[in-house]
């Protein structure tokens, strides 16, 4: 299931790399979504309503606070934590 | 064009009467003459003489005269059962409901009215569901229900006045054949219907809304009036047979419902050119505001402030909404419509409801249509906003494409032209970020582009 979700994550930031017309490169969990893919809100928009396809779980739309994303392994963190307290991959 | 072509009926004509007075006189000079023209371009078209609905409209007057029912409901499928019903009960003075398909169960309003199916047949009204006999009905009406676009489905209370205000009857207007593109228990299609049974023309009623049917029912019953919205014209010009559409006898197309953009008003004069294209504003509040023939998209920058034709005047206010005054006493009224100085120019930039808020910032769909819609190979385009936890809204498109593309590698390749030029053309924001190729986009039953997912 963790290899699902990062893998689920790569394949949604390669989608938006390749959406916006630019180079779809290997996305490595230490990566820094800005700096390192060059990902702005509006991009990080599009992967979390494709990761919400996806996965099944938009675990934005619950307000939280404090949580930091900055890495590729922060993003997916915060959905395995998502699925892990809803049991599973909702469908 | 013979005399009974042009029998209309005196102005002094009560409007309930109305239908029925030009239905007879037309029948009494050319009894033969087809009123509608149903499930035209499909091998079962049907030819309704004027002589039939005389026929049909005096059976159901005499069972409404003996039933005296409070009112009437047209559950109809067959658009001459519409027109026998309203012209029947109009001069029987009978309340008329025309009910759409989705508003069906709104009937509750309607407590004690009979339902008239296509049987034309007039159910027995027990004495206490009658009209008090010698009473007359105040004001026989006509009540439509709304198309839902900005909500559900109401039903609306109109007087035949008010139905039948903006057909026009002037000589040059007789005889003619017009195409009903839209649903004829809707305010938009009776209105296409009164005007072409008012005048003594021929309704045209194409047998689907599939574009290929809707241009064989043009070309082949010779029609020379097409009102439409700009959705509907435009998938004619972009999904039905070019060759087909070349034999076509169109001389006027009246545009509503939506603003029309250069590239369609551009594209429909190419494939109709013999025919005047008039643009109509009108709200369902205020009627008719005005018509624009020039063929530019929307109005002289010259009339903002003017009393025009109509009666109204024209304001914009610093947010860019289109107000309209009626009378010096009356309150300015907001159209929710957006406009935009160009030259001598504005022009609309889209509803004030459907702007899609990305990140703060309002991005409107019709210009985004517009952009898509100017890749070669595009056909149709609809946008519209999906919520996003992020941002908001984000942008969210469905194209189809002409001609239709079944492999995947042309759609991929599609994909990425239609981004990337939106990308050179609009703002960052105004970038689909959800784009795909759908087989056919949806209309409202209004005929207009939905804008909500």
């Amino acid at each position: 299931m963790p290899q699902d979700v990062e893998k689920a994550v790569a394949e949604a930031i390669q989608a938006v790399l390749h959406d916006t017309g630019r180079e779809v490169k290997q996305v490595g969990t230490e990566m820094l979504l800005a700096a390192d893919l060059g990902l702005d809100s509006l991009d990080l928009a599009q992967t979390v309503v494709l990761l919400e396809r996806a996965l099944g779980k938009d675990p934005f739309r619950e307000a939280s606070a404090s949580r930091t994303v900055r890495t590729v392994g922060d993003l997916a963190a915060v959905y395995k934590q998502a699925l892990a307290s809803s049991g599973g991959v909702a469908n | 064009m013979d005399a009974a072509d042009r029998f209309t009926a005196p102005l002094d004509t009560p409007a309930d009467e109305r239908l029925a007075y030009v239905i007879s006189g037309v029948a009494a000079g050319n009894p033969g003459k087809p009123a509608i023209l149903a499930d035209a371009g499909a091998p079962h078209r049907r030819s309704i003489s004027y002589a039939d609905l005389v026929g049909s409209i005096a059976r159901l007057e005499q069972r409404l005269n003996e039933e005296h029912p409070r009112g009437v409901i047209a559950r109809v499928r067959r658009p001459e059962s519409l027109v026998v019903i309203a012209a029947a009960c109009g001069r029987q003075g009978t309340p008329v409901a025309f009910l759409a398909d989705d508003s069906l169960a709104l009937t509750h309003d309607l407590r004690e009215w009979v339902e008239v199916d296509d049987a034309l047949a007039v159910p027995s009204v027990p004495p206490a569901a009658r009209w008090p006999e010698g009473m007359e009905v105040a004001v026989p009406h006509v009540t439509v229900a709304t198309s839902g676009t900005a909500g559900p489905p109401k039903l609306i209370r109109h007087s035949w006045e008010s139905v039948l205000a903006a057909a026009r009857l002037a000589s040059q207007w007789h005889g003619l054949s017009w195409l009903m593109v839209y649903d004829a228990t809707r305010w938009a299609g009776i209105q296409v219907w009164a005007q072409a049974l008012l005048t003594g023309g021929t309704l045209v009623i194409p047998a689907s809304r599939d574009p290929d049917t809707v241009a064989k029912a043009l070309v082949e019953e010779g029609v020379s009036m097409l009102p439409a919205t700009p959705t509907l014209l435009r998938r004619l010009l972009t999904s039905a047979d070019p060759a087909l559409l070349e034999r076509n006898a169109l001389t006027r197309i009246t545009l509503g419902g939506e603003a029309a953009d250069a590239a369609l008003l551009e594209r429909a004069h190419e494939v109709f050119p013999r025919a005047t294209i008039t643009q109509v504003y009108a709200t369902t509040e205020l009627g008719e505001v005005y018509r624009v023939a020039d063929g530019k998209p929307g109005f002289p920058a010259a009339w903002i402030g003017t009393r025009l034709q109509s009666g109204a005047t024209l304001m914009v206010r610093r947010d860019g909404e289109l107000f309209v005054r009626v009378s010096r006493d009356a309150v300015d009224a907001g159209t929710g419509d957006l406009v935009e100085r160009q030259d001598d120019r504005y022009v609309f930039t889209g509803r004030r409801t459907d702007a899609i808020i990305v990140g703060g910032a309002k991005v409107f769909p019709k210009r985004v249509e517009e952009v898509i819609r100017e890749v070669p190979g595009v056909a149709e385009a609809r946008v519209f906003g999906v919520p996003s936890s992020v941002t908001g809204e984000l942008v969210a498109a469905e194209i189809t494409l002409a001609p239709p593309a079944d492999s995947d590698a042309v759609k991929a390749a599609m994909k990425s032209t239609v981004l990337s030029y939106c990308r050179q053309v609009l703002e960052a924001q105004s970038v689909p970020r959800m784009l795909e190729i759908v087989d056919t986009i949806a209309t409202t039953t209004a005929g207009k582009t939905p804008r909500r997912p």
